[in-house]
Protein backbone atom coordinates (compact mmCIF):
# COMPACT_ATOMS: atom_id res chain seq x y z
CA UNK A 1 0.00 0.00 0.00
CA UNK A 2 1.59 3.16 -1.10
CA UNK A 3 1.39 5.43 1.68
CA UNK A 4 -0.89 8.50 1.72
CA UNK A 5 1.93 10.99 1.95
CA UNK A 6 3.16 10.19 -1.31
CA UNK A 7 1.79 11.90 -4.38
CA UNK A 8 2.28 15.27 -1.54
CA UNK A 9 6.24 14.58 -1.70
CA UNK A 10 5.81 13.91 -5.23
CA UNK A 11 4.14 17.62 -5.98
CA UNK A 12 6.22 18.93 -3.08
CA UNK A 13 9.12 17.59 -5.57
CA UNK A 14 7.94 19.02 -9.02
CA UNK A 15 7.01 22.27 -7.40
CA UNK A 16 10.96 22.29 -5.93
CA UNK A 17 12.00 21.54 -9.74
CA UNK A 18 9.99 23.80 -11.11
CA UNK A 19 11.01 26.61 -8.41
CA UNK A 20 14.79 25.86 -9.76
CA UNK A 21 14.19 26.09 -13.52
CA UNK A 22 12.35 29.15 -12.62
CA UNK A 23 15.26 30.94 -10.77
CA UNK A 24 17.85 29.56 -13.00
CA UNK A 25 15.77 31.14 -16.08
CA UNK A 26 15.81 34.52 -13.35
CA UNK A 27 18.96 34.81 -12.88
CA UNK A 28 20.33 33.82 -16.41
CA UNK A 29 18.23 36.55 -17.39
CA UNK A 30 18.83 39.06 -14.97
CA UNK A 31 22.78 37.69 -15.64
CA UNK A 32 22.20 39.20 -19.24
CA UNK A 33 20.37 41.97 -18.51
CA UNK A 34 23.00 43.89 -15.69
CA UNK A 35 25.92 43.15 -17.84
CA UNK A 36 23.99 45.46 -20.35
CA UNK A 37 24.36 48.04 -17.51
CA UNK A 38 27.68 50.27 -18.37
CA UNK A 39 29.42 50.53 -15.55
CA UNK A 40 31.91 53.82 -15.18
CA UNK A 41 35.68 51.98 -14.82
CA UNK A 42 39.01 53.82 -13.44
CA UNK A 43 41.59 54.06 -16.25
CA UNK A 44 44.22 51.27 -14.72
CA UNK A 45 41.79 50.17 -12.18
CA UNK A 46 41.89 46.85 -13.45
CA UNK A 47 45.86 46.18 -12.63
CA UNK A 48 46.46 48.94 -10.43
CA UNK A 49 46.59 46.53 -7.45
CA UNK A 50 48.83 44.30 -9.43
CA UNK A 51 51.38 43.76 -6.88
CA UNK A 52 55.33 44.13 -7.38
CA UNK A 53 57.05 40.90 -8.86
CA UNK A 54 59.46 40.90 -5.90
CA UNK A 55 55.93 40.65 -3.50
CA UNK A 56 55.04 37.80 -5.48
CA UNK A 57 57.69 35.24 -6.07
CA UNK A 58 57.38 35.14 -1.44
CA UNK A 59 53.57 34.63 -2.27
CA UNK A 60 53.51 31.86 -5.01
CA UNK A 61 55.43 29.66 -2.49
CA UNK A 62 57.63 27.67 -4.92
CA UNK A 63 55.54 27.88 -7.76
CA UNK A 64 57.08 30.95 -8.94
CA UNK A 65 57.17 29.86 -12.79
CA UNK A 66 53.75 29.24 -12.66
CA UNK A 67 52.78 32.26 -11.18
CA UNK A 68 55.06 33.89 -13.94
CA UNK A 69 53.29 31.71 -16.83
CA UNK A 70 49.94 32.97 -15.33
CA UNK A 71 50.42 36.56 -15.23
CA UNK A 72 51.94 36.49 -18.64
CA UNK A 73 49.14 34.53 -20.45
CA UNK A 74 46.56 37.29 -18.84
CA UNK A 75 49.07 39.94 -19.89
CA UNK A 76 48.45 38.71 -23.55
CA UNK A 77 44.93 38.42 -22.86
CA UNK A 78 44.69 41.93 -21.42
CA UNK A 79 47.15 43.21 -24.15
CA UNK A 80 45.15 41.99 -26.81
CA UNK A 81 42.11 43.48 -25.61
CA UNK A 82 41.68 47.09 -28.10
CA UNK A 83 38.30 48.03 -25.79
CA UNK A 84 41.00 48.26 -22.85
CA UNK A 85 41.94 52.00 -23.72
CA UNK A 86 44.38 52.45 -20.89
CA UNK A 87 46.10 48.88 -21.10
CA UNK A 88 49.59 50.47 -21.81
CA UNK A 89 49.38 52.31 -18.42
CA UNK A 90 51.05 50.17 -16.55
CA UNK A 91 52.68 47.72 -19.54
CA UNK A 92 56.33 48.32 -17.72
CA UNK A 93 54.90 47.02 -14.25
CA UNK A 94 53.25 44.02 -15.34
CA UNK A 95 56.10 42.78 -17.33
CA UNK A 96 58.58 43.25 -14.38
CA UNK A 97 56.55 41.07 -12.37
CA UNK A 98 56.73 38.42 -14.88
CA UNK A 99 60.55 39.27 -15.42
CA UNK A 100 60.80 39.37 -11.53
CA UNK A 101 59.34 36.34 -10.92
CA UNK A 102 61.12 34.01 -13.95
CA UNK A 103 64.31 35.79 -15.14
CA UNK A 104 65.06 32.87 -17.15
CA UNK A 105 61.30 33.12 -19.06
CA UNK A 106 62.47 34.49 -22.51
CA UNK A 107 59.27 35.28 -24.23
CA UNK A 108 57.98 37.52 -21.99
CA UNK A 109 60.73 40.17 -22.86
CA UNK A 110 60.70 40.18 -26.53
CA UNK A 111 56.65 39.62 -26.51
CA UNK A 112 57.11 42.91 -23.66
CA UNK A 113 59.31 44.94 -25.72
CA UNK A 114 57.10 44.15 -29.31
CA UNK A 115 53.42 45.42 -27.45
CA UNK A 116 55.58 48.61 -25.74
CA UNK A 117 56.68 49.20 -29.63
CA UNK A 118 53.12 48.66 -30.78
CA UNK A 119 51.68 51.10 -28.34
CA UNK A 120 53.84 53.41 -28.66
CA UNK A 121 52.62 53.47 -32.92
CA UNK A 122 49.21 53.68 -31.70
CA UNK A 123 50.08 56.96 -29.63
CA UNK A 124 51.72 58.28 -32.14
CA UNK A 125 49.40 61.65 -31.34
CA UNK A 126 50.11 61.69 -28.16
CA UNK A 127 54.25 61.78 -27.84
CA UNK A 128 54.64 62.08 -24.07
CA UNK A 129 53.25 58.53 -24.12
CA UNK A 130 54.29 57.21 -27.08
CA UNK A 131 58.05 58.27 -25.70
CA UNK A 132 56.73 56.42 -22.72
CA UNK A 133 56.12 53.19 -24.42
CA UNK A 134 59.50 53.40 -25.88
CA UNK A 135 61.47 53.90 -22.64
CA UNK A 136 59.86 50.75 -21.00
CA UNK A 137 60.73 48.76 -24.15
CA UNK A 138 64.24 49.42 -23.74
CA UNK A 139 63.53 48.85 -20.35
CA UNK A 140 62.03 44.78 -20.69
CA UNK A 141 65.05 44.45 -22.93
CA UNK A 142 67.60 45.49 -20.22
CA UNK A 143 66.36 43.73 -17.79
CA UNK A 144 66.39 40.74 -19.95
CA UNK A 145 69.73 41.50 -21.10
CA UNK A 146 70.95 41.82 -17.68
CA UNK A 147 69.02 38.64 -16.51
CA UNK A 148 70.03 36.52 -19.77
CA UNK A 149 73.89 37.87 -20.13
CA UNK A 150 74.18 34.74 -22.64
CA UNK A 151 70.96 36.23 -24.81
CA UNK A 152 72.05 38.30 -27.78
CA UNK A 153 69.00 39.00 -28.88
CA UNK A 154 67.74 41.08 -26.27
CA UNK A 155 70.46 43.86 -27.43
CA UNK A 156 69.85 42.77 -30.98
CA UNK A 157 66.16 43.76 -30.52
CA UNK A 158 66.83 47.08 -28.34
CA UNK A 159 69.15 47.87 -31.31
CA UNK A 160 66.76 47.59 -34.08
CA UNK A 161 64.16 49.63 -31.83
CA UNK A 162 66.49 52.53 -31.05
CA UNK A 163 67.30 52.22 -35.57
CA UNK A 164 64.05 51.70 -37.29
CA UNK A 165 61.42 53.44 -34.22
CA UNK A 166 63.28 55.63 -32.36
CA UNK A 167 65.75 56.46 -34.83
CA UNK A 168 68.18 57.25 -32.59
CA UNK A 169 71.26 55.89 -33.89
CA UNK A 170 74.13 56.50 -31.64
CA UNK A 171 71.84 54.47 -29.37
CA UNK A 172 71.60 51.64 -31.93
CA UNK A 173 75.26 52.26 -32.45
CA UNK A 174 75.74 51.28 -28.90
CA UNK A 175 73.01 48.46 -28.55
CA UNK A 176 74.36 46.62 -31.85
CA UNK A 177 78.24 47.21 -30.33
CA UNK A 178 76.76 44.79 -26.94
CA UNK A 179 74.96 42.45 -29.10
CA UNK A 180 77.83 41.61 -31.01
CA UNK A 181 80.27 41.41 -27.64
CA UNK A 182 77.86 38.50 -27.05
CA UNK A 183 78.90 34.36 -28.23
CA UNK A 184 76.56 33.51 -30.96
CA UNK A 185 75.66 36.88 -32.30
CA UNK A 186 75.09 36.70 -35.98
CA UNK A 187 77.55 38.12 -38.31
CA UNK A 188 74.77 40.62 -39.77
CA UNK A 189 74.52 42.43 -36.59
CA UNK A 190 78.48 44.38 -37.56
CA UNK A 191 76.24 45.17 -40.38
CA UNK A 192 73.84 47.23 -38.57
CA UNK A 193 76.21 48.60 -36.47
CA UNK A 194 78.10 50.21 -39.88
CA UNK A 195 74.55 51.29 -41.04
CA UNK A 196 73.63 52.83 -37.52
CA UNK A 197 77.02 54.72 -37.51
CA UNK A 198 76.01 55.50 -41.36
CA UNK A 199 73.00 56.79 -40.12
CA UNK A 200 74.03 58.94 -37.42
CA UNK A 201 76.14 60.79 -39.86
CA UNK A 202 79.86 59.59 -38.61
CA UNK A 203 80.82 58.94 -42.61
CA UNK A 204 84.22 58.44 -42.18
CA UNK A 205 83.83 55.72 -39.28
CA UNK A 206 80.52 54.01 -41.31
CA UNK A 207 83.23 53.99 -44.40
CA UNK A 208 86.07 52.02 -42.19
CA UNK A 209 83.60 49.98 -40.45
CA UNK A 210 82.15 48.80 -44.05
CA UNK A 211 85.77 48.54 -45.73
CA UNK A 212 86.83 46.20 -42.34
CA UNK A 213 83.48 43.92 -42.99
CA UNK A 214 84.35 44.20 -46.74
CA UNK A 215 87.68 42.98 -46.11
CA UNK A 216 86.82 40.20 -43.19
CA UNK A 217 83.58 38.89 -45.62
CA UNK A 218 83.42 35.12 -45.32
CA UNK A 219 81.43 35.44 -48.87
CA UNK A 220 80.64 36.73 -51.79
CA UNK A 221 76.99 37.97 -50.65
CA UNK A 222 78.48 39.64 -47.66
CA UNK A 223 81.26 41.16 -49.95
CA UNK A 224 78.55 42.32 -52.41
CA UNK A 225 76.18 44.32 -49.42
CA UNK A 226 79.34 45.79 -47.96
CA UNK A 227 80.45 46.92 -51.60
CA UNK A 228 77.10 48.23 -51.90
CA UNK A 229 77.54 50.50 -48.44
CA UNK A 230 80.94 51.54 -49.41
CA UNK A 231 79.80 52.94 -52.98
CA UNK A 232 77.03 54.78 -50.99
CA UNK A 233 79.30 56.04 -48.18
CA UNK A 234 81.44 57.46 -50.83
CA UNK A 235 78.70 58.76 -52.88
CA UNK A 236 77.17 60.42 -49.75
CA UNK A 237 80.67 61.93 -49.03
CA UNK A 238 81.60 63.05 -52.57
CA UNK A 239 77.93 64.70 -52.81
CA UNK A 240 77.86 66.81 -49.97
CA UNK A 241 81.44 68.13 -51.16
CA UNK A 242 80.02 68.77 -54.64
CA UNK A 243 77.01 70.31 -53.95
CA UNK A 244 78.80 72.57 -51.62
CA UNK A 245 81.29 73.64 -54.01
CA UNK A 246 78.60 74.07 -56.39
CA UNK A 247 76.88 76.40 -53.83
CA UNK A 248 80.13 78.46 -53.69
CA UNK A 249 80.02 78.36 -57.18
CA UNK A 250 76.38 79.73 -57.59
CA UNK A 251 77.80 82.26 -55.03
CA UNK A 252 80.63 83.42 -56.86
CA UNK A 253 79.24 83.66 -60.06
CA UNK A 254 75.22 84.09 -59.60
CA UNK A 255 74.79 81.49 -62.01
CA UNK A 256 75.33 77.41 -61.55
CA UNK A 257 78.07 76.10 -63.72
CA UNK A 258 77.51 74.12 -66.82
CA UNK A 259 79.17 71.04 -66.13
CA UNK A 260 80.68 69.79 -62.61
CA UNK A 261 84.44 69.77 -64.64
CA UNK A 262 83.84 73.64 -63.97
CA UNK A 263 84.18 73.09 -60.17
CA UNK A 264 87.79 72.43 -60.43
CA UNK A 265 88.26 75.20 -63.42
CA UNK A 266 86.83 77.22 -60.40
CA UNK A 267 89.89 75.48 -57.77
CA UNK A 268 86.77 74.82 -56.12
CA UNK A 269 87.37 70.95 -56.20
CA UNK A 270 91.07 69.22 -56.69
CA UNK A 271 89.36 66.88 -59.22
CA UNK A 272 85.88 65.79 -59.93
CA UNK A 273 85.81 62.58 -58.10
CA UNK A 274 84.08 59.61 -59.44
CA UNK A 275 81.99 56.58 -57.95
CA UNK A 276 82.99 53.54 -56.55
CA UNK A 277 82.78 52.18 -59.92
CA UNK A 278 84.60 54.68 -61.68
CA UNK A 279 81.49 56.68 -63.37
CA UNK A 280 80.92 60.24 -63.35
CA UNK A 281 78.14 61.25 -61.13
CA UNK A 282 75.16 62.82 -62.93
CA UNK A 283 74.94 66.86 -62.28
CA UNK A 284 71.36 68.32 -63.12
CA UNK A 285 72.24 72.53 -63.67
CA UNK A 286 68.37 73.41 -63.58
CA UNK A 287 68.06 71.71 -59.73
CA UNK A 288 71.75 72.00 -58.73
CA UNK A 289 72.12 68.30 -57.25
CA UNK A 290 73.89 65.30 -57.88
CA UNK A 291 73.44 62.07 -57.86
CA UNK A 292 74.35 58.90 -58.88
CA UNK A 293 74.30 56.98 -62.22
CA UNK A 294 73.01 53.83 -60.80
CA UNK A 295 71.03 53.31 -57.29
CA UNK A 296 73.58 51.80 -54.71
CA UNK A 297 71.20 48.81 -54.22
CA UNK A 298 71.18 47.92 -57.77
CA UNK A 299 74.91 47.76 -58.90
CA UNK B 1 6.82 29.92 12.59
CA UNK B 2 8.69 26.87 12.67
CA UNK B 3 11.12 27.83 10.25
CA UNK B 4 11.43 31.12 12.81
CA UNK B 5 12.01 29.44 15.55
CA UNK B 6 14.66 27.14 13.81
CA UNK B 7 16.14 30.44 12.28
CA UNK B 8 16.43 31.78 16.10
CA UNK B 9 17.76 28.46 17.63
CA UNK B 10 20.65 28.48 14.86
CA UNK B 11 21.10 32.85 15.75
CA UNK B 12 21.32 31.65 19.41
CA UNK B 13 24.36 28.63 18.11
CA UNK B 14 25.94 30.52 16.31
CA UNK B 15 26.14 33.07 18.83
CA UNK B 16 28.15 30.93 20.77
CA UNK B 17 30.75 29.79 17.87
CA UNK B 18 34.20 31.10 19.08
CA UNK B 19 35.04 31.17 15.45
CA UNK B 20 32.65 34.03 15.24
CA UNK B 21 34.37 36.04 17.36
CA UNK B 22 37.91 34.98 16.38
CA UNK B 23 36.43 36.53 12.63
CA UNK B 24 35.07 40.07 13.86
CA UNK B 25 38.18 40.58 15.98
CA UNK B 26 40.35 39.99 13.11
CA UNK B 27 37.95 41.98 10.88
CA UNK B 28 37.82 44.60 13.38
CA UNK B 29 41.42 44.58 13.32
CA UNK B 30 41.95 44.71 9.90
CA UNK B 31 39.72 47.97 9.70
CA UNK B 32 41.44 49.57 12.57
CA UNK B 33 44.74 48.63 11.03
CA UNK B 34 42.95 50.46 7.51
CA UNK B 35 44.67 54.12 9.58
CA UNK B 36 47.82 52.31 10.12
CA UNK B 37 48.14 51.22 6.73
CA UNK B 38 46.93 54.92 5.07
CA UNK B 39 50.08 56.35 7.13
CA UNK B 40 52.45 54.50 4.69
CA UNK B 41 51.18 55.38 1.73
CA UNK B 42 51.81 58.51 -0.70
CA UNK B 43 48.77 60.51 -1.52
CA UNK B 44 45.18 59.74 -0.96
CA UNK B 45 44.80 58.32 2.61
CA UNK B 46 40.85 57.87 2.78
CA UNK B 47 41.29 55.25 -0.37
CA UNK B 48 43.23 52.71 1.46
CA UNK B 49 40.95 53.29 4.75
CA UNK B 50 38.03 52.73 2.36
CA UNK B 51 39.34 50.01 0.65
CA UNK B 52 40.92 47.89 3.06
CA UNK B 53 37.68 48.24 5.30
CA UNK B 54 35.57 47.22 2.86
CA UNK B 55 37.72 44.59 1.52
CA UNK B 56 37.49 43.55 5.56
CA UNK B 57 33.91 43.69 5.82
CA UNK B 58 33.49 41.23 2.76
CA UNK B 59 36.48 39.07 3.20
CA UNK B 60 35.68 38.28 7.21
CA UNK B 61 31.93 38.04 6.72
CA UNK B 62 32.47 35.61 3.78
CA UNK B 63 34.49 33.92 6.27
CA UNK B 64 32.00 33.38 8.74
CA UNK B 65 29.14 32.45 6.18
CA UNK B 66 31.54 29.51 4.73
CA UNK B 67 32.92 28.39 7.99
CA UNK B 68 29.96 28.46 9.82
CA UNK B 69 27.36 27.44 7.48
CA UNK B 70 29.51 24.73 6.37
CA UNK B 71 28.81 22.85 9.82
CA UNK B 72 25.17 23.97 10.04
CA UNK B 73 23.43 21.17 8.72
CA UNK B 74 26.44 18.65 9.14
CA UNK B 75 27.16 19.16 12.41
CA UNK B 76 23.27 17.62 13.49
CA UNK B 77 23.59 15.01 11.56
CA UNK B 78 27.15 14.37 12.77
CA UNK B 79 25.80 14.43 16.48
CA UNK B 80 22.50 13.05 15.58
CA UNK B 81 20.34 15.71 16.67
CA UNK B 82 18.78 15.55 13.35
CA UNK B 83 16.80 12.09 14.58
CA UNK B 84 14.73 14.66 17.24
CA UNK B 85 14.33 17.76 14.96
CA UNK B 86 12.98 15.16 12.25
CA UNK B 87 10.67 13.16 14.82
CA UNK B 88 9.02 16.70 15.02
CA UNK B 89 6.44 17.79 12.66
CA UNK B 90 9.16 19.84 11.01
CA UNK B 91 9.39 19.99 7.06
CA UNK B 92 13.40 19.18 5.81
CA UNK B 93 12.60 22.34 3.55
CA UNK B 94 11.78 24.01 6.85
CA UNK B 95 14.51 22.78 8.71
CA UNK B 96 16.99 23.97 5.72
CA UNK B 97 15.14 27.53 5.63
CA UNK B 98 15.15 28.14 8.92
CA UNK B 99 19.27 26.96 9.26
CA UNK B 100 19.91 29.34 6.69
CA UNK B 101 17.93 32.32 8.23
CA UNK B 102 19.43 31.79 11.16
CA UNK B 103 22.71 32.43 9.75
CA UNK B 104 21.87 34.93 7.22
CA UNK B 105 20.70 36.92 10.54
CA UNK B 106 24.09 36.23 12.79
CA UNK B 107 25.89 37.66 9.52
CA UNK B 108 23.65 40.68 9.27
CA UNK B 109 24.63 41.19 13.11
CA UNK B 110 28.11 41.03 12.33
CA UNK B 111 28.18 43.21 9.53
CA UNK B 112 26.23 45.71 10.88
CA UNK B 113 28.99 45.41 13.67
CA UNK B 114 31.98 45.65 11.45
CA UNK B 115 30.16 48.72 9.53
CA UNK B 116 30.06 50.55 12.30
CA UNK B 117 33.59 50.14 13.42
CA UNK B 118 34.31 50.82 9.35
CA UNK B 119 31.95 54.21 9.48
CA UNK B 120 33.73 55.42 12.81
CA UNK B 121 37.22 54.88 11.25
CA UNK B 122 35.94 56.71 8.46
CA UNK B 123 34.21 60.09 10.22
CA UNK B 124 37.47 59.80 12.06
CA UNK B 125 39.36 60.78 9.64
CA UNK B 126 36.82 62.91 7.43
CA UNK B 127 34.20 64.12 10.29
CA UNK B 128 31.55 63.26 7.48
CA UNK B 129 28.88 60.44 7.69
CA UNK B 130 29.82 58.87 4.22
CA UNK B 131 26.14 57.46 3.19
CA UNK B 132 27.24 55.48 0.21
CA UNK B 133 29.33 53.48 1.63
CA UNK B 134 26.33 51.86 2.99
CA UNK B 135 25.84 51.11 -0.69
CA UNK B 136 28.23 49.22 -1.25
CA UNK B 137 28.13 47.58 2.43
CA UNK B 138 24.36 46.20 1.41
CA UNK B 139 25.55 44.57 -1.75
CA UNK B 140 28.61 42.88 0.39
CA UNK B 141 26.01 41.56 2.69
CA UNK B 142 23.83 40.93 -0.47
CA UNK B 143 26.73 38.09 -1.95
CA UNK B 144 27.41 37.33 1.92
CA UNK B 145 23.33 35.48 1.95
CA UNK B 146 24.84 33.67 -1.67
CA UNK B 147 27.64 32.52 -0.15
CA UNK B 148 25.60 31.55 2.89
CA UNK B 149 22.73 29.34 0.91
CA UNK B 150 25.80 27.71 -0.79
CA UNK B 151 27.37 26.46 2.59
CA UNK B 152 24.21 25.41 3.57
CA UNK B 153 23.87 23.16 0.20
CA UNK B 154 27.35 21.99 0.53
CA UNK B 155 26.33 21.20 4.09
CA UNK B 156 23.77 19.22 3.44
CA UNK B 157 25.41 16.28 1.75
CA UNK B 158 29.23 16.49 2.46
CA UNK B 159 31.69 17.60 5.48
CA UNK B 160 32.48 20.60 6.60
CA UNK B 161 36.38 20.86 5.18
CA UNK B 162 35.10 19.77 1.84
CA UNK B 163 32.23 22.15 2.18
CA UNK B 164 34.38 24.66 2.83
CA UNK B 165 36.28 24.21 -0.12
CA UNK B 166 33.73 23.80 -2.19
CA UNK B 167 31.83 27.16 -1.03
CA UNK B 168 35.21 28.89 -1.01
CA UNK B 169 35.70 27.70 -4.76
CA UNK B 170 32.24 28.79 -5.91
CA UNK B 171 33.66 32.78 -4.24
CA UNK B 172 36.40 32.56 -6.44
CA UNK B 173 34.83 31.69 -9.34
CA UNK B 174 32.31 33.91 -8.75
CA UNK B 175 34.65 36.56 -8.57
CA UNK B 176 36.89 35.54 -11.42
CA UNK B 177 33.96 34.21 -14.16
CA UNK B 178 33.67 37.74 -15.85
CA UNK B 179 37.45 36.50 -17.39
CA UNK B 180 34.84 33.87 -19.94
CA UNK B 181 33.56 37.38 -21.42
CA UNK B 182 37.31 38.06 -22.47
CA UNK B 183 37.36 34.73 -23.84
CA UNK B 184 34.08 35.14 -25.55
CA UNK B 185 35.09 38.13 -27.40
CA UNK B 186 38.22 36.13 -28.80
CA UNK B 187 36.41 33.12 -29.75
CA UNK B 188 34.41 32.23 -33.35
CA UNK B 189 31.23 31.41 -32.91
CA UNK B 190 30.71 27.73 -32.96
CA UNK B 191 29.75 25.17 -30.38
CA UNK B 192 33.07 25.83 -28.26
CA UNK B 193 31.68 29.54 -27.91
CA UNK B 194 28.44 28.54 -27.12
CA UNK B 195 29.52 26.32 -24.38
CA UNK B 196 31.37 29.39 -22.76
CA UNK B 197 28.62 31.17 -23.57
CA UNK B 198 26.56 29.00 -21.30
CA UNK B 199 28.82 28.82 -18.81
CA UNK B 200 29.32 32.46 -18.60
CA UNK B 201 25.78 32.86 -18.40
CA UNK B 202 25.44 29.73 -15.49
CA UNK B 203 28.14 30.52 -12.93
CA UNK B 204 27.71 33.20 -10.59
CA UNK B 205 28.84 36.48 -11.21
CA UNK B 206 29.44 37.91 -7.61
CA UNK B 207 30.97 41.39 -9.20
CA UNK B 208 27.08 42.15 -9.36
CA UNK B 209 27.61 43.00 -6.26
CA UNK B 210 30.61 44.87 -6.00
CA UNK B 211 30.33 48.38 -6.20
CA UNK B 212 33.08 48.62 -3.76
CA UNK B 213 35.22 51.00 -6.45
CA UNK B 214 32.65 53.18 -7.54
CA UNK B 215 31.90 54.08 -3.71
CA UNK B 216 35.82 54.15 -3.14
CA UNK B 217 36.54 56.60 -5.76
CA UNK B 218 33.18 58.14 -6.09
CA UNK B 219 31.98 57.42 -9.42
CA UNK B 220 28.30 57.53 -10.60
CA UNK B 221 26.47 54.03 -10.25
CA UNK B 222 23.97 53.90 -13.45
CA UNK B 223 20.97 53.45 -10.93
CA UNK B 224 19.38 50.74 -13.39
CA UNK B 225 21.75 48.16 -12.19
CA UNK B 226 20.89 48.51 -7.99
CA UNK B 227 17.52 46.06 -9.21
CA UNK B 228 18.61 43.77 -11.53
CA UNK B 229 21.53 43.07 -9.02
CA UNK B 230 19.72 42.42 -6.28
CA UNK B 231 16.87 40.66 -8.21
CA UNK B 232 20.14 38.29 -9.65
CA UNK B 233 21.67 38.03 -6.27
CA UNK B 234 18.67 36.70 -4.43
CA UNK B 235 17.19 34.53 -7.84
CA UNK B 236 20.63 32.88 -7.71
CA UNK B 237 20.05 32.31 -3.69
CA UNK B 238 16.77 30.92 -4.23
CA UNK B 239 18.34 28.29 -6.64
CA UNK B 240 21.23 27.21 -4.54
CA UNK B 241 18.47 27.12 -1.37
CA UNK B 242 16.14 24.74 -3.98
CA UNK B 243 18.68 22.48 -4.38
CA UNK B 244 19.72 22.51 -1.06
CA UNK B 245 16.17 21.20 -0.21
CA UNK B 246 15.90 19.15 -3.19
CA UNK B 247 19.04 16.82 -1.92
CA UNK B 248 18.38 16.96 1.51
CA UNK B 249 14.98 15.45 1.32
CA UNK B 250 16.55 12.66 -0.51
CA UNK B 251 19.07 12.15 2.03
CA UNK B 252 19.11 8.95 4.31
CA UNK B 253 20.45 9.36 7.77
CA UNK B 254 20.54 5.66 9.05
Amino acid sequence: MVPATAPRRGRATLLLVGLLVAASAGFSALKVATDKIAREKLPGSSIIYVPSGKFLKFAAFGYRALAADAVYLWSIQYYSTPTIDDRYDHLDHVFAIINELDPRFQDPYEVGAMIAVQGAQENRARPEAAARLLAAAFAILDRGAANNPDQWIYPFNAGHIALMTLKDYALAETYFERCMAIPGAPEFVERLRANAIFKKGDLQTSWETWLDIYKRAPDERTKKIASNHLYNVKATMDKAALEAALAEYRKRTGRPPAGLDALAGAGLVREVPKDLDGKDYVYDPAAGTVTTVISPWRR
Amino acid sequence: MRIGAIAGITFKEAKRDRVLYLLFFFAALGILASRVLAILTVGDRLKIIKDVGLASIAVFGVLMAILIGTGLVYKEIDKKTIFTLLAKPIRRAEFILGKFLGLVLTLFVMTAAMTAIFLAIVFAHTLEVEGALLVAVAYIFLELVLVTAVAVLFSSFSTPILSSLFALAFYLIGHLSWGLKLILAKMAPGPGRALVRALYTVLPDLENFNFKTEVVHGLPIPPGIYLPSLLYGLCYTAFILGLAILIFRRRDFI
